[in-house]
């Protein structure tokens, strides 16, 4: 399996330097989208993950998915880093200025202080099975505010991200190479993460 | 109808418990008035009496508020902790009881402190109000979301080992989304323009979810 994701990842890197054509206007750091859109995704999908492994700890008090909840927390840190640096790298090239408080960039902004919130609860409790609760229901709460920044602050202010690429039209508007590519890329990061998931690296 | 009856018996005495305990220890409740002052005095010094846009006023007095709740309600359940007797609180009332009247003890400090903290914000920025009955409702439903958000926050950081600056970490993302419309209102009510009234329909639909939410998880803790 991970033969198969170095090799993928590497097929990819090699398609996004030669394949994709350049972005006009934009030059080659432009193709750190990339590298953005995955670990933004995998950044959101880690946050649901470790919620969703919060409430079944809470539901069968089995610790082991309190240290799953934790891994995918921790994880989703090192991506929503990943992601926001990338993200306002490619912010300075397009729109000029590295942060602006765009409502995308308020979202994966308050990702990063919950998931700074619920890491630090954690390293603060030291009773295991406290510990273990605390940071459950903590993650649980935090998910309330999802519906928030996705549907709710996109219309108090005006965004210049652009829209995901299933759009509310439901129409594609993207080069398919650049689409292919961008959905493997997409994978690829899934992929790894599940992967990560699975060790105890973290 | 008997049974929320008794409920409620058991939420207006805990209030009351807390109240009692409140008055004969003032440090708490005086050290989140100071705070509050102190951040007002700071703000309002450092701004030299130059004029100050309503946009940014209605910023400083949530931040305000937010980081003096923090102060004051913090330690919600920290008496019962250190004593040991939260287990036996639970056995005299429902844990529902014990939570809800906690949160209404808490609204209570968090409206005596806007009360006492607004005035004196007003008068040394020298803002007027022109909308009296939106600044009021704002102020209101942004503070039960508040005090709901922070009741459990205060419930999760009793046990914690590290304590100083942990509360506002956890409650600041939670309550972002009582924070953002909350500060557009009180703009609105400063500068007297007309204001969206779905916002405060957002915060208060928020402050629903925020009361069931806690409501649910109080129970696993």
């Amino acid at each position: 399996m991970n033969k198969i994701l170095v090799l993928l990842t590497l097929t990819i890197c090699a398609a996004v330097i030669f394949l994709v054509p350049p972005i006009k206007g934009l030059g080659d750091l432009a193709k750190i989208i990339f590298f953005h859109v995955p670990t933004a995704w995998v950044a959101v999908i880690a946050f649901f993950t470790s919620a969703f492994f919060a409430a079944k700890f809470l539901r069968t008090q089995d610790f082991s998915f309190d240290t799953l909840s934790a891994r995918a927390a921790r994880l989703g840190f090192v991506f929503v880093l990943l992601s926001t640096i990338s993200g306002a790298i490619f912010s300075k090239l397009t729109w000029g200025a590295y942060w602006n408080w765009d409502p995308r960039q308020t979202t994966i902004f308050v990702l990063i202080l919950i998931y700074g919130a619920y890491l630090t609860l954690r390293a603060a409790v030291s009773d295991e099975k406290v510990r273990a609760k605390v940071s459950a229901v903590y993650s649980l709460l935090s998910v309330l505010t999802v519906p928030f920044l996705v549907f709710i602050l996109p219309r108090m202010y005006f965004s210049l991200h652009p829209s995901p690429v299933l759009n509310s039209a439901g129409r594609v508007e993207m080069d398919s190479v650049v689409l292919v590519v961008l959905i493997a890329a997409v994978v690829d990061a899934t992929l790894i993460f599940i992967q990560l998931m699975r060790r105890r690296f973290f | 109808m008997k049974l929320f009856g008794s409920r409620c018996e058991q939420v207006a005495a805990i209030v009351r418990k807390d109240f009692v305990i409140g008055l004969r220890r003032r440090a708490t409740f005086a050290a989140m008035m100071m705070f509050a002052l102190t951040a007002v005095a700071a703000l309002s010094l450092s701004t030299g009496g130059n004029f100050v846009e309503p946009k940014i006023l209605a910023a400083l007095l949530w931040v305000v508020i937010f980081f003096a709740a923090g102060a004051g309600i913090s330690g919600t359940f920290d008496d019962e902790a250190q004593a040991g007797t939260l287990l036996t609180l639970k056995l005299y009332a429902a844990a529902q009881a014990v939570l809800f009247g906690k949160m209404a003890g808490v609204l209570l400090s968090l409206v005596t402190l806007t009360t006492f903290i607004l005035p004196i914000f007003l008068i040394l920025f020298d803002a007027a109000v022109e909308n009296f009955f939106l600044l009021t409702a704002t102020v209101l439903i942004g503070l039960i979301g508040l005090s709901a958000a922070g009741t459990l926050t205060a419930a999760l950081t009793t046990s914690a080992t590290v304590k100083g600056g942990l509360f506002p970490i956890l409650l600041f993302p939670v309550t972002l989304p009582i924070f953002l419309p909350a500060i557009a209102l009180t703009e609105a009510a400063l500068t007297g323009a007309a204001f969206d009234v779905s916002s405060l329909v957002v915060v208060a639909a928020f402050d629903a979810i925020l009361i069931l939410a806690s409501s649910i998880l109080y129970d696993y803790l």
